[in-house]
């Protein structure tokens, strides 16, 4: 097993972690696993690619790449718009459905089925619009820089995983000493204390989909930068995401991104010693072992 | 008027072979209340069973066996509700929306498995030559079309009687008990977990059997048919034709097929030849939309009791009391 | 008996039938006011609605009909939490604190809804009136004793300087000693201006601090006024404490 496999299973799971850390929040504060959460990953590198291309097409043409990075400056000016249009789109699917839903009381049952036909939806519409075909950031070749110890990777790469620790950290600084994350985990406890103890939930509820969306966007533009852009990305994702949220411990933001990295690992270790085919079967082994041994994960309250 | 009949009785064959399906998931989550997202998977095993223990040799896969068709079916079903228990033992504890995505995790397994082991099931290129019932009858397309759906017919027939007279059994009624009141089940001594096991592993069972009818009635099966598509049409089917109910299993498989058919050709009919990808694509985007309009707006279906839903419905969980105006009706 | 709509009405409820399901009404028909100043308790054997009562005032419980006024204001459609910033504090009998949380946040979450520059001032001004709780600010709720959860949601439900305070069956679960410490404050706090309506099944202790008292049957008022009054009335006794026991109070 050759020292690049780590290299390989970190920016896997980076991008799995950010997808997780979305997951885990929505489902600790929201209550329900949303089918739906691999779409706004899809949609977002999508969205992005679409603000990236007008963008360069108002500019008079494609802009060079910044610096040793493969992309040019419309691209983080695209991902900026595309975390607001990303966010955006998950307020408007709670609001007409999700939101309709949980006020009169559905069963959780109705909510997850509610997010399987969206999820279906979605990405029916991205198949629509954009075809099944591969499409991508940039054309621009990337050449991967030793950086030691056997490790080879790209600045693209080192990039993403710079922008994964320091909103990993971000979120968790905002969850532990801010207002607004105090709001978060105490409607995440009980709903019904948090109102009555002045917490305005449903402002809550939209600032966990701004967020778990935004992320959504960042981890899809990163995989649709290292990888490629289709419809399927986040359907592909999602089985990871779920794995590595639950194995984190459902409400813990470091703990998804840990179990992000742990699967993103396993992942890859499993490409270089059984193939590549069986990659999809290691998000399932490792969710079927946690809910056997440890169904609260590693970082979960117990239930 | 021939080709008409024979279209006809094509449709209603494979819309009864949903059917099957919708009354193994009804067994599943109507009598049992476990929420299987992976149907794909279970559909899968059936059909991959029962074309391994029916079809002649062949270089590209596993075979050989010749069995009857009787005997594939048998198989598969048995396979299937073995797979069923498997998956269940590791995953019925669970609460809901873990099993969901359990469950979804084995369909994705399931259908790795079937494409990557490629000596056995044929893999991407999936396997043919799967004998058809009534293959005498062949020259003959209308008699072909009418025994083959007669068959089904009668397997959903047979099928509608067993599991409305299971429903009403000593056993169902333990169901039905461990469902409405289970620590009151729990304490005449009925161990919960068992029984929903076994329910869950019937409705395995059946979901193989529908796995082979499919199989054998188109006579070629690959890994892109059984794709989380696929649960979802059945759920619709479920939801549409009234959950918790076998009549509205099997009117939901009917309808939701009706309209699925319809819709495809109608969108296709808007879009060139080469274009036809989209079309499709076209066509779930308004299928998702009506699914979650009906779940929003009608969750109860065509013939659903509203007491199943209810059951379901929790307290109100959002900090605004409901105004009075809005009911908890489903 | 009308309730006095006058200005030295704090809360009060008009006709007020409420209950978690449409066809099932809990609250049937409940009239009553609650003066500024007042320590009001509400009394009723299990499943009378008391509950319900000072859940649906808190916004948690659906209203069919009727209306719930705060200050003179028709607060009966408003969220919890605007209610809370309206001056509605309510204590509930269980799950009362945030127990994932410390002392200190739970009491940093109830400060939110003041302005930033009241809350530092409020949160050490309650850690002077629990110093107990001030000792333990770093602990996280859920470590905590029955009675000191008891206090902190309390303390969270005071931060916001409510108009009143409501509270239900704070004795439940707890032992004698620490009941008597609770009420002993709920007293205190009452003196120093909190207008407090507390719903108990400990009858006598509660009757003891309290100024007035309404007693619930069914969803609806049965018997309403002084509560020291009421400690010797027959129909109460008949209530609580059975026949024998009128039989012994019917002495001349």
């Amino acid at each position: 097993m050759t020292p690049q496999v780590l290299m390989d299973g970190l920016v896997a799971g980076a991008m799995i972690g950010l997808g997780a850390i979305g997951i885990t929040l929505t489902y600790s504060i929201l209550r329900f696993s949303n089918f739906s959460h691999g779409e706004f990953l899809s949609w977002g590198a999508y969205l992005v690619l679409a603000v990236a291309s007008g963008l360069g097409y108002l500019a008079g043409g494609p802009a060079g790449p910044i610096g040793p990075f493969s992309f040019g400056w419309t691209l983080p000016v695209a991902l900026v718009a595309g975390i607001a249009l990303t966010a955006g789109l998950a307020l408007v699917v709670d609001a007409l459905l999700f939101g309709p839903l949980r006020h009169r009381g559905s069963a959780v049952i109705i909510l997850v089925m509610a997010s399987f036909g969206v999820a279906l939806t979605l990405r029916s519409l991205l198949e629509f619009v954009f075809t099944s075909k591969p499409v991508y950031f940039t054309d621009a070749l990337q050449i991967a820089r030793p950086l030691g110890f056997g490790l080879r990777a790209t600045p693209d790469q080192l990039l993403a995983l710079g922008l994964a620790a320091v909103l990993v950290v971000a979120i968790h600084l905002l969850m532990t000493r801010t207002a607004i994350g105090r709001s978060m985990r105490a409607v995440s406890e009980n709903r019904q204390l948090a109102g009555i103890a002045g917490i305005d939930v449903r402002m809550v509820i939209r600032t966990v989909w701004i967020f778990g969306a935004g992320l959504a966007c960042v981890a899809g533009v990163m995989s649709g930068l290292l990888v490629q852009i289709r419809p399927q990305m986040g359907l592909d994702l999602l089985l990871p995401l779920f794995a590595a949220a639950i194995l984190g411990g459902i409400g813990s933001v470091p703990g998804a991104m840990i179990a992000g990295l742990i699967v993103g690992l396993a992942e890859a270790m499993t490409v270089q010693l059984v193939g590549a085919e069986w990659r999809a079967a290691v998000a399932f082994v490792i969710l079927v072992a946690i809910l056997l041994l440890r169904p609260r994960g590693l970082f979960g309250r117990p239930e | 008027m021939i080709d008409l009949l024979s279209y006809g009785a094509f449709f209603l064959s494979v819309a009864l072979t949903y059917a099957v399906i919708s009354l193994g998931l009804n067994v599943q989550w109507g009598q049992t209340g476990l929420f299987n997202v992976g149907i794909a998977g279970f559909v899968a095993v059936g059909a991959y069973v029962s074309a391994l223990l029916t079809t002649p040799e062949a270089a590209d896969h596993l075979g050989g066996f010749g069995l009857p068709i009787a005997a594939g079916w048998l198989g598969a079903a048995l396979a299937t509700g073995f797979v069923t228990l498997l998956v269940g033992a590791l995953t019925i504890r669970l609460r809901s929306d873990y099993l969901a995505i359990a469950t979804f995790g084995a369909a994705v397994a399931i259908h790795l498995c079937i494409l990557n082991l490629q000596s056995v099931t044929g893999g991407p290129f999936g396997i043919g030559f799967i004998p058809r019932a009534f293959a005498g009858l062949a020259d003959r397309p209308l008699a072909f079309s009418l025994a083959n759906l007669a068959l089904l017919a009668a397997v959903v027939l047979a099928l509608y009687l067993a599991l409305e007279h299971l429903a009403r059994s000593p056993w169902g009624r333990v169901l039905r008990a461990i469902r409405e009141d289970e620590p009151a089940a729990l304490a005449l001594g009925k161990s919960a977990v068992r029984f929903r096991l076994q329910a869950f592993a019937l409705g395995g069972a059946i979901m193989g059997l529908a796995g082979a009818a499919q199989a054998h009635f188109i006579g070629y099966i690959a890994p892109d048919n059984y794709q989380p598509i696929l649960t979802f049409q059945v759920w619709a089917m479920l939801i549409v034709g009234g959950s918790g109910n076998n009549r509205g299993a099997i009117l939901g498989a009917l309808v939701v097929w009706g309209i699925w058919a319809l819709s495809a050709s109608a969108v296709a009919s808007l879009f060139p030849p080469e274009q036809q990808a989209r079309a499709a694509s076209l066509q779930i985007v308004m299928i998702g939309l009506a699914l979650c309009a009906i779940l929003l707006w009608r969750p109860r279906g065509i013939l659903g009791e509203a007491r199943i839903l209810s059951r379901h419905v929790l307290r109100p969980t959002s900090p605004v009391a409901p105004s009075p105006s809005t009911t908890s009706e489903t | 008996m009308r309730p006095a709509a006058d200005a030295g009405t704090v809360l009060a409820t008009r006709a007020l039938v409420s209950g978690y399901e449409r066809d099932l009404p809990i609250v049937r028909g409940v009239d009553m006011a609650v003066r500024k100043g007042e320590f009001l308790l509400l009394l009723g054997p299990n499943g009378a609605g008391k509950s319900t009562l000072v859940k649906t005032i808190a916004g948690l419980v659906p209203v069919h009909s009727g209306a719930v006024l705060h200050q003179g204001a028709d607060v009966t459609a408003m969220e919890p939490h605007l209610r809370v910033r309206h001056g509605v504090a309510f204590v509930p009998q269980t799950e009362n604190v945030f127990t994932t949380m410390t002392i200190h946040e739970n009491l940093l979450v109830a400060a939110q809804v003041l302005p930033k520059d009241r809350r530092a001032g409020r949160i050490a001004d309650l850690c002077a009136m629990f110093p107990d709780l001030a000792r333990l600010k770093a602990l996280r709720a859920g470590q905590l004793s029955g009675g000191q959860r008891q206090m902190l949601a309390v303390a969270r439900a005071l931060i916001v300087e409510p108009s009143v305070l409501i509270l239900d069956e704070p004795s439940a679960g707890l032992a004698p000693k620490v009941v008597q410490e609770v009420f002993a404050n709920l007293k205190a706090i009452n003196a120093a201006g909190v207008t407090t309506v507390l719903v108990e099944q400990n009858v006598k202790a509660a009757l003891a601090i309290a100024d007035r008292a309404i007693v619930l049957v069914e969803g609806e008022v049965r018997l309403e006024g002084d509560a020291r009054a009421l400690g010797d009335d027959a129909v109460m006794a008949e209530l609580y404490l059975g026949s024998r026991h009128r039989k012994a109070e019917a002495r001349p």
